[in-house]
């Protein structure tokens, strides 16, 4: 903005050399939208590898207040229990099945689970996402996946009693995927109305009703959906025609490709509804300036429900896939798909073709977290914490402007870059 | 602008009424209930209700609530919207267990607690006054850490997401005035409740009376004019984080002291009563005094369905009884609506000179 921007220009007589100057313009515009786009990677990677390094700290201060039975490392009486470049080669290496280790192939088990992770988080993220970039936070992505998951099962357990053979084969997965899209849309609509009618905070409202979705579920499942057959709180098993089918992969694995090519059409799908329609552009406008938005005709209570209905669409599908795809039931104690959508998200920039990266790298930390325990004794929480320190290094951009700021005085042949960068913010 | 904001307070004034009479009238009906026909189910819940059981457990649970408001209350004020009070509440439950564990003294392990949190307020601090980040984000950042760390650290050292048993405080019973019905409970508590108690009055008096509760508020409202009367902007939002970290360190390690465990399954021992504190002081409009009582109607809530749980009254599933505060919680901010956050809250703060 501290440029001379074109509208400046605008008032010039058009003289020979203007269209030059446009031109000129134009590519210092692309130039810095490249930057920004480039600078928000950078960011992402810097905040990564941030992590990381602290996750390494903490890993070995834990090993060396940890007691074992056979520390890695003695020193006099100081003992390591943990390893932590072991640790690290476990969650990234192992995650992908070790692919530098001879007779690897991408079809193996392990791959398989990682890629089962990011199937999830790509429909957590783009949630997160499609809400942040309408300027709402939903931390209610959690909630909307579990009623979704919920509503997937128990729509394709009636279904599946009525039909079967072919029909039941092309019927009942869009059947569970429409059920998980409703169901969670609809519990996305609880919040998007209290904040668009009542001005209740939405980041607090999700939150609770995250609360409120493990319990009334529990009490569904447990007292009227229970599997008479099982000890867990879980609902009977799906008939196969509903569940995924694993390609080319091992059934045993829980992982299909046709689930992560849907993710990946959703993914399009989203990035199409933002940037190319009339509604994502008023959705994006609501985000950026509310007060602009309203102004220029947007309805912004329509705006905030509709985008929150939508968020909890996805993540209502993302519940489906999982019951649908991993677990063949819906169980109570689902996993925390939906926080990670937060971080997925926020490490992408709230770009849903930067989620798919993001997840990828999601998946790769919670399937390599399994790998973790099972090659060493450190807690899988591990990458609990990771979780969050991405989000707070992600979150401090200034941080890492400041230390590019002092690497380019330093080294004044990189000062050029330096400036691009600080232009961008602004 | 001015109209709407005016509307707002009007909106959230008569949200706060109503609450409060629809409290006061279902008190007085299930008292009707309880005294014309104690058998019935009303009349059940209103002897629940009134029960010393109940109010002391009611104190018991307002606990960290209160003290992560207060904290809230002056990290708010001073313009730092700090929504990583659970994370504050949930380092400090452990650390609290954990120092007690390895000091073998409850009090020393409560320090422990202390420090915890607010070397994790510091960090947030840091990221949000040196670094510019977004405060929501960062605070939810800091919650996502510490639901991370202390499991982790839990199973480093006690190998599972519980730690072992290290104990409770003991509770300070006053003579004779512990007998009283109903009311005595206020005479037989835990000191965490008598610190809760003291923390609220000093807080009120801190924010209210004295040069540094005027300099938080100016942060919040006018960083601009603080600025202008030589007071550095950034160090007295500095103070109000870092004590909303002692303050949420307090709330954190008396919730753990009080069981005597840290448990870290799922959400964690705290299971969200950092978000509840937030609600509670704005309902209680950044009172110390009004998010005393609006936490005293959760806790309250909270108590009852533990009771109703216990006392097999209503036949209605724990599971959705448990929902009851959490739904509480969102009644209450969709009539409250939109409260008047100060003037610069959620906004950085550059000071000319730099």
């Amino acid at each position: 903005m501290s440029d001379d921007g074109p509208s400046q220009n605008g008032d010039d007589p058009p003289t020979p050399d203007s269209d030059d100057r446009w031109s000129q313009y134009r590519q210092r515009l692309i130039r810095l939208g490249q930057t920004s786009v480039g600078e928000r990677v950078l960011i992402a990677l810097s905040a990564l590898v941030l992590s990381i390094v602290v996750g390494t700290v903490i890993v070995t201060v834990a090993g060396l207040m940890a007691t074992c039975r056979s520390p890695v490392l003695t020193f006099g009486s100081t003992t390591l229990c943990y390893d932590p470049f072991y640790v690290f080669n476990r969650l990234f290496l192992g995650a992908l099945g070790d692919p530098f280790v001879g007779g690897w192939s991408p079809l193996n088990a392990q791959f398989a689970a990682t890629l089962r992770e990011t199937t999830i988080l790509v429909f957590t993220g783009l949630s997160v996402a499609l809400a942040f970039r309408a300027g709402i936070f939903n931390i209610g992505t959690q909630g909307q996946l579990i009623v979704g998951a919920l509503a997937a099962a128990l729509t394709v357990l009636w279904a599946g009693s009525l039909v079967s053979g072919a029909l039941a084969l092309v019927l009942l997965i869009p059947l569970g995927l429409l059920a998980g899209a409703v169901g969670g849309g609809f519990y996305g609509a609880i919040p998007g109305a209290l904040k668009a009618y009542a001005d209740a905070n939405e980041v607090i409202t999700t939150i609770m009703l995250n609360f409120v979705a493990v319990r009334v579920t529990l009490y569904l499942v447990r007292n009227h959906f229970a599997d008479p057959t099982s000890q867990a709180t879980q609902t009977r098993t799906l008939p196969v025609e509903g569940q995924f089918p694993s390609i080319l992969f091992d059934p045993r694995t829980d992982f299909s490709l046709l689930a992560l090519l849907i993710a990946l059409v959703f993914v399009g799908g989203v990035y199409y509804l933002l940037e190319h329609t009339a509604f994502g552009y008023d959705l994006r406008t609501a985000g950026i300036q509310p007060a602009a938005a309203e102004y220029g005709g947007v309805d912004s209570a329509r705006t905030i429900l509709t985008s929150l209905t939508l968020s909890g669409a996805l993540g209502g599908i993302g519940g489906a896939v999982f019951v649908m795809m991993t677990l063949g039931k819906f169980q109570t104690g689902i996993p925390s798909y939906g926080f990670d959508g937060i971080t997925v998200s926020i490490l992408a920039g709230n770009n849903p073709i930067g989620a798919v990266f993001a997840a990828l790298l999601f998946g790769v930390l919670k399937s390599g977290s399994n790998v973790v325990a099972f090659a060493t004794n450190v807690p899988p929480q591990l990458v609990g914490v990771l979780r969050g320190l991405i989000i707070l290094f992600v979150a401090m951009p200034e941080f890492f402007r400041i230390i590019g700021r002092r690497l380019s005085t330093r080294e004044p042949d990189s000062q050029a870059t330096a400036t691009a960068g600080g232009g961008a913010d602004d | 602008m001015t109209n709407d904001s005016a509307m707002d307070r009007l909106h959230s004034a008569s949200g706060r009424l109503f609450i409060a009479a629809a409290a006061f009238l279902t008190l007085v009906v299930l008292a009707g209930f309880g005294l014309l026909a104690p058998a019935s189910t009303p009349g059940q819940i209103f002897w629940v209700l009134a029960s010393k059981s109940t109010l002391s457990s009611t104190l018991r649970l307002s606990v960290p609530i209160v003290l992560a408001a207060l904290g809230g209350i002056f990290a708010e004020k001073s313009g730092i919207i700090n929504i990583g009070l659970e994370g504050l509440l949930i380092i400090s439950a452990f650390a609290a267990i954990f120092g007690a564990d390895v000091t073998g003294s409850l009090w020393l392990g409560f320090l422990v607690g202390i420090v915890a949190s607010t070397l994790l307020a510091g960090v947030f601090a840091a990221v949000c006054i040196e670094f510019r980040a977004d405060q929501i984000i960062a605070g939810l950042a800091v919650w996502l850490i510490a639901l991370g760390l202390a499991p982790f650290a839990s199973q480093v050292f006690y190998g599972g997401p519980n730690t072992r048993s290290v104990g409770t405080f003991d509770t300070i019973t006053v003579p004779t005035l512990a007998d009283i019905p109903f009311f005595g409970a206020l005479f037989d508590a835990s000191p965490a409740v008598y610190i809760m108690f003291a923390a609220v009055a000093a807080s009120w008096y801190v924010l209210n009376r004295t040069t540094f509760g005027r300099w938080v508020r100016a942060a919040g409202e006018n960083p601009k004019a603080l600025d202008t009367a030589g007071v550095d902007v950034s160090r007295v939002r500095y103070a109000a984080v870092l004590l909303s970290g002692v303050l949420s360190g307090m709330g954190g390690g008396a919730l753990a002291i009080n069981i005597g465990q840290f448990t870290g399954n799922g959400p964690t021992m705290v299971n969200g009563k950092g978000f509840i504190a937030i609600v509670a002081y704005l309902f209680g409009n950044y009172n110390p005094v009004g998010a005393l009582l609006s936490t005293t109607l959760f806790a309250g809530l909270d108590a009852v369905q533990l009771r109703l749980q216990t006392a097999d009254v209503i036949a209605v599933p724990d599971s959705l009884v448990q929902t009851i505060p959490f739904v509480a919680v969102i009644v209450v901010l969709a009539l409250v609506g939109k409260t008047r956050l100060p003037e610069a809250a959620g906004e950085h703060y550059e000071s000319g000179e730099e």
